[in-house]
């Protein structure tokens, strides 16, 4: 059971940092091809900063969600390594909870702005502005479920594997 | 209570900053000292489109923005933003204190805002470094635009290629060549020192879209309907102050631009009209934006 | 007293382990919950904060570098600098400042230049006889160069936490600091010279001549060309400031993949899968600042620092010197964007005031955030450059005295001495 859930959070930080890989190049993409159509068209193509904006955003979404897997997130960790071990143990594991409450209200929020802003239609892209909120859910589900399983791990004395290196 | 309103302009004299803090003196003095306003100008809470946001939900009391980003929201702001709509700023005036002015203001509150009043922000012109005497001499210039998908098509209408492009990077792109051109009102050219980039300012007044006071209805709805009288009226009182600082400022500009060198340019305005068509097909779509379009065009 | 719940629970969080960018989160929810806003408020800032299309340059900075860094122009850049400087005493110390430079010029980040650099120099140096913290000094202080390059992605940062305040356009900054950049460099191969002397370390044989040097620029030149692409494609109106860095990334695609035919297949993924992350942690930082400068906004901070500032005294000098040990000492705790983000509404209208120039505090700025990176508690790249030479933080910091030195030589002259930052600019931009 437990074994299944680190399974499913490992395939699931695998398929985020694939689809921000994807992100990544697609928002590459999008920039450059501004730079063909304003040159060589003479016609700036008016959706690609808008689109390269939204995507970017997903793309760091993800890449905050994986972030907080991998143990990514800079913080002061030295102190923490002064501590005796049980305390220590107590001290991480409040650490990935006050992070997943974090993740909880990001989510939370995201809703509440995507469903307000999804009548909205965005400038140059036909999307609706709540779009823009969406990134917001998924990195929130995601962290609370990356903090979870931290926090079993910890539990149960074993390290998280970061999916992908 | 405090109120907060927000601003995007620096200077805390901008004359839109300036009108709001004189709103608050009037306040004072209807309620006797119970209400006033604190304006957070540069920018200091967001955004234009997050400021209007946090007003929808109550987080803010008040908010100063230009008309454009509300367009999304509230269709019937569509409509003064429309170009070459204004034959002049006297035309302007008249039409926004009018009931074309009240009934826009009014569509707001289902959206979630009281709309208090309309301060100006004068027309906007092309400026570049070629001047653009008639819509021949805009074909294929590459002119930043705001991301919107009127500004879009506004330009794209005079045959020009539009180019979004955020504010902050428009000096250098002009200064080497990036873009052609870009489109603002005189303070906005003085202010952001576009004038050292390219020095021809060229009068094509293609859209005089207003600012708009906005109140979150959230907070509105609490207060006492004699508050809210106070406010309304210190609000309408706030618009005469408001023009007169920005005819100050819009000469003072002026001034400021000619002595940097900047030519200004007299444009055949009528070659430019005739091309808008399209871009009245593609936003006046409703019989509301049509009736509305058409007592603007009705009002003497 | 919002503020004091907004410091306080910053502070404990940071303390108890919580990575930044959720302390600051954390602390912004607790603060907007006692003000009775709706806390999601702080989200809308952090996505606000995450979309500024300049922003864009960040992600393609951090890519750039990470195939930079997987694509060995390292080892070519290290056999340029080797061929001009190899020869002096302490050789090894002087190619490793010359080569950091460079790299950190095509890199644009102290993080990425320490891992490239430092993985190649660092172990060659010891094996030469060098003591290992001599060599992860030089490292870790040649590679803070990184940060004032034109591909530094902190550069962007700042300009963008100006809005409002100043107006620094991208390439102002960008241009204002090659002149620091050169002179860090240069206060750099001071201190390695010195202590090389000092120490009695050896010369590395002789003069290869030109002709090696002409060989080696030549294999270098492709990585070192992007420098050229940024500054002239932004110069000439070619780019934008953000097309530029896409365009970065192209060409480190394509120096790395087809010219040196260095990234493999599993490099390429790697580099890309460490950019997302990066990406991730960086922009999440800036967008939760956004969340923290509202309050500072909000509660009026900047002024209310500005005003006790100058209650104090009177005198410009005394106000950069105090900024500059503020700045210090938040540095030691914080990331680099996250001291950039948090203080620079507040310190930057005040050194305006007493007469700095925007672009010169941006300079004064990185270069006191980058000698931040090499002291603990937080110094990501003084950690990285220890686990490189296996040495611990504390031999390190022992010997760090001349190097710090160089390093606060070269933060005091652009701070007092405003040519060094603005000379350029005005030459080339007016
Ligand atoms: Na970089
Ligand atoms: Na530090």
């Amino acid at each position: 059971m437990l074994d299944g859930y680190t399974r499913l959070c490992a395939w699931l930080s695998r398929i985020s940092l694939v689809a921000a890989v994807l992100l990544l190049l697609a928002v590459v993409l999008c920039v450059q091809w501004q730079v063909v159509g304003r040159y060589v068209f003479n016609d700036t193509p008016t959706w690609a900063e808008a689109l390269a904006m939204l995507l970017v955003l997903y793309m760091t979404s993800l890449g905050v969600a994986v972030g907080v897997r991998d143990a990514g997130h800079i913080g002061l960790e030295s102190l923490v390594m002064l501590l005796p071990e049980k305390l220590r143990l107590k001290l991480e594991i409040l650490i990935h909870a006050l992070v997943g409450t974090f993740g909880f209200l990001m989510a939370k929020s995201g809703w509440l702005w995507a469903t307000m802003k999804w009548n909205e239609r965005k400038p140059m892209l036909p999307v609706p502005e709540g779009a823009d909120y969406v990134p917001l859910v998924i990195a929130g589900g995601l962290i609370v479920l990356f903090c979870a399983e931290h926090i079993i791990a910890l539990l149960r004395g074993i390290e998280v594997e970061p999916a992908w290196n | 209570v405090e109120f907060r309103s927000s601003d995007v302009h620096n200077s805390d004299d901008y004359p839109t900053v300036a009108a709001v803090k004189h709103m608050s003196e009037l306040l004072k003095q209807a309620t006797g000292g119970k209400h006033s306003i604190k304006v957070f100008n540069k920018g200091a809470l967001g955004s234009e489109k997050e400021t209007i946001d946090q007003t929808k939900i109550g987080a803010l009391e008040m908010t100063r923005v230009n008309i454009s980003p509300m367009n999304a929201i509230c269709p019937k702001t569509m409509v003064p933003t429309m170009p070459f709509l204004f034959r002049s700023v006297e035309h302007m005036r008249k039409v926004l204190d009018g009931p074309v002015g009240e009934e826009i203001l009014k569509d707001c509150e289902q959206y979630g805002f009281v709309g208090l009043a309309f301060y100006d922000s004068g027309a906007r012109s092309i400026y570049g470094k070629k001047a653009v005497k008639s819509l021949a001499d805009a074909k294929g210039m590459k002119i930043r635009v705001q991301q919107s998908d009127l500004w879009v098509a506004l330009v794209g209408a005079m045959g020009a290629n539009p180019t979004p492009m955020p504010i902050g990077e428009v000096y250098t792109g002009l200064k080497t060549g990036l873009i052609d051109a870009a489109e603002n009102n005189v303070p906005s050219y003085d202010g952001f020192k576009h004038y050292e980039a390219v020095k021809y300012y060229s009068r094509t007044e293609h859209s005089m879209a207003p600012e708009m006071l906005l109140m979150s209805k959230v907070v509105y709805d609490k207060l006492s309907p004699a508050d809210q009288q106070a406010i309304r009226k210190a609000a309408k009182e706030s618009v005469a102050f408001q023009r007169k600082k920005w005819d100050e400022q819009e000469a003072k500009s002026m001034a400021a631009v000619k002595a940097g060198g900047a030519e200004i340019v007299e444009v055949d305005k009528a070659s430019f009209q005739k091309a808008m068509g399209p871009v009245y097909d593609k936003f006046i779509t409703s019989p509301d934006l049509k009736r509305l379009v058409k007592a603007v065009q009705d009002t003497k | 007293m919002e503020l004091t719940v907004l410091a306080i629970t910053f502070v404990v969080l940071l303390l108890v382990g919580v990575p930044v960018a959720f302390s600051i989160g954390l602390a912004s929810v607790a603060t907007i919950l006692y003000a009775g806003m709706p806390s999601a408020v702080v989200f809308q800032k952090m996505v606000g904060g995450m979309q500024v299309f300049s922003f864009l340059a960040i992600p393609f900075f951090i890519f750039a570098g990470e195939l930079m860094l997987y694509g060995g122009i390292a080892d070519r850049i290290v056999r340029f600098a080797n061929s001009l400087v190899g020869h002096v005493r302490g050789g090894l110390g002087m190619s490793n400042v010359v080569g950091c430079t460079l790299f950190g010029g095509v890199a644009g980040s102290p993080l990425a230049d320490v891992s490239a650099m430092g993985s190649v120099m660092i172990p060659l140096m010891k094996k030469e006889g060098y003591h290992a913290d001599y060599a992860v000094n030089v490292t870790t202080h040649a590679a803070l160069v990184g940060a004032l390059m034109p591909t530094s992605h902190n550069i962007i940062i700042f300009t963008l936490a100006t809005t409002g305040i100043a107006s620094v356009s991208i390439l102002g900054l960008i241009v204002a600091c090659l002149v620091p950049a050169l002179l860090l460099t240069i206060c750099n191969l001071g201190a390695a010279y010195w202590v090389a002397v000092r120490r009695g370390y050896p010369t590395r044989g002789d003069f290869a001549g030109w002709g090696e040097v002409a060989r080696a620029f030549a294999a270098a030149l492709p990585g070192l060309l992007v420098i050229l692409i940024i500054l002239g494609g932004i110069l000439s109106g070619v780019f934008t400031a953000t097309e530029s860095a896409a365009t970065a990334v192209l060409w480190a695609l394509i120096v790395t993949a087809v010219v040196y035919r260095t990234l493999s297949w599993e490099h390429f993924l790697k580099a890309c899968a460490k950019a997302c992350k990066t990406t991730g942690v960086v922009l999440l930082l800036i967008g939760i600042s956004a969340a923290f400068g509202y309050f500072m906004a909000l509660y009026e901070v900047p002024q209310k620092t500005g005003a006790l500032m100058s209650a104090v005294t009177q005198e410009p000098w005394l106000i950069f010197l105090m900024v500059n040990v503020l700045l210090f000492v938040l540095g030691t705790f914080l990331d680099m964007a996250a001291t950039i983000l948090i203080c620079t509404p507040i310190f930057l209208p005040i050194c305006v005031q007493f007469g700095m120039h925007p672009a010169q505090f941006g300079v004064m700025m990185l270069i006191n955030c980058a000698l931040g990176l090499n002291t603990p508690p937080v110094g990501t790249t003084q950690f990285v450059g220890c686990a490189i030479g296996g040495v611990s933080v504390g031999t390190v910091m022992r010997t760090i005295w001349p190097f710090y030195g160089a390093l606060i030589a070269c933060l005091m002259l652009v701070t007092y001495v405003p040519a060094f930052s603005m000379w350029l600019p005005n030459l080339l931009l007016k």
